[in-house]
């Protein structure tokens, strides 16, 4: 939300200035003094500040983190069990057998690709 | 994407996203900043280390964050208590050179505002603490009285009875101002 809409959003969320509260004086002198002081502000650029204040931030619980990590090998599975439920292992194996390729090296290539697959997943993920 | 701020607090909770966190700060980091520097009577620097702590310190308490109030809300009145415990702590050796710095600058800043602004500033001057703060934070930050009373630890009534004098005060003196506009 840039600056504009946030000024105009606290005018207009603003009980003091809507008339809801019981001590509310002169609504239009409350509305232009609002504007006024909001225009007249001026924007504070970030200058290295969010990047000082995150340096001193302490490091993550470790709780957190392992929950992070649990969502993420949880979603790599998931998206493994699909493929493996998806795909047409019947039909590729008799192709196989019919091309005949071998179906130790079949396997063992297929378990290769899914370990690649998975630890790419999760670096990924982690990053 | 800009996710709300019960996300990104979401986020940085159950997940340790810090990223989410550096988004709270950016988007408050102006306005917190500002409304701190007239608090600490213009001392830009003193405002700035208040300003980080009171994010580090939001950051650490976070999980205990119940959302009953706004994050802003939340987020002031832990600025607003470490401005105040520091000026009780540290109230005689205040940096008058950063101040007096501070205040020059401000005053070239002022000489190049307009009329209304300048004359709007000095109307603000006028005012007590209490009550400028008062002003601020319900006409200029958007805050109800509530939310104003809960963050400057005062009783409502009081805080309502700061921003009435000083909205009767600010009204006599920019009159002059108000009905040139209305008048175009």
């Amino acid at each position: 939300m840039d600056k504009f809409e946030q000024r105009n959003s606290n005018s207009l969320n603003n009980p003091v200035l809507q008339g809801k509260d019981p001590d509310f004086g002169d609504p239009e002198f409350d509305q232009w003094l609002s504007q006024q002081l909001q225009f007249n502000e001026p924007y504070l650029d970030n200058d290295g500040f969010c990047e000082r204040v995150m340096e001193q931030l302490p490091a993550p619980s470790k709780r957190a983190e392992r929950r992070a990590t649990r969502v993420q090998y949880a979603a790599v599975v998931a998206a493994s069990a699909i493929v493996v439920w998806q795909f047409p292992f019947g039909e590729v194996l008799s192709e196989a057998v019919q091309q005949s390729i071998s179906l130790y090296s079949l396997v063992g290539l297929g378990v290769l690709s899914s370990l690649v697959a998975m630890t790419g997943g999760i670096l990924a993920a982690r990053r | 994407m800009d996710l709300n701020d019960e996300d990104l607090i979401r986020r940085v909770v159950e997940d340790g996203d810090q990223r989410a966190y550096a988004q709270l700060v950016r988007r408050y980091q102006s306005q917190l900043r500002f409304s701190l520097r007239q608090l600490c009577d213009g001392d830009q620097a003193l405002a700035d280390d208040m300003a980080q702590e009171a994010f580090i310190k939001a950051y650490k308490a976070l999980p205990a964050f119940r959302g009953d109030a706004r994050f802003s809300t939340w987020l002031y009145r832990i600025a607003y208590n470490l401005v105040m415990s520091y000026k009780r702590k540290k109230a005689p050796e205040v940096d008058q050179e950063a101040v007096d710095r501070a205040q020059a600058d401000e005053s070239v800043e002022e000489a190049q505002q307009l009329g209304m602004a300048r004359d709007l500033n000095s109307a603000m001057s006028t005012l007590s603490d209490a009550q400028r703060q008062a002003v601020h934070l319900c006409m200029q930050r958007g805050f109800s009285h509530e939310e104003a009373a809960s963050i400057m630890k005062l009783p409502l009534g009081t805080v309502k009875s700061h921003v009435n004098r000083a909205r009767a005060k600010l009204q006599t003196m920019l009159q002059a101002w108000r009905e040139e506009v209305v008048s175009g």
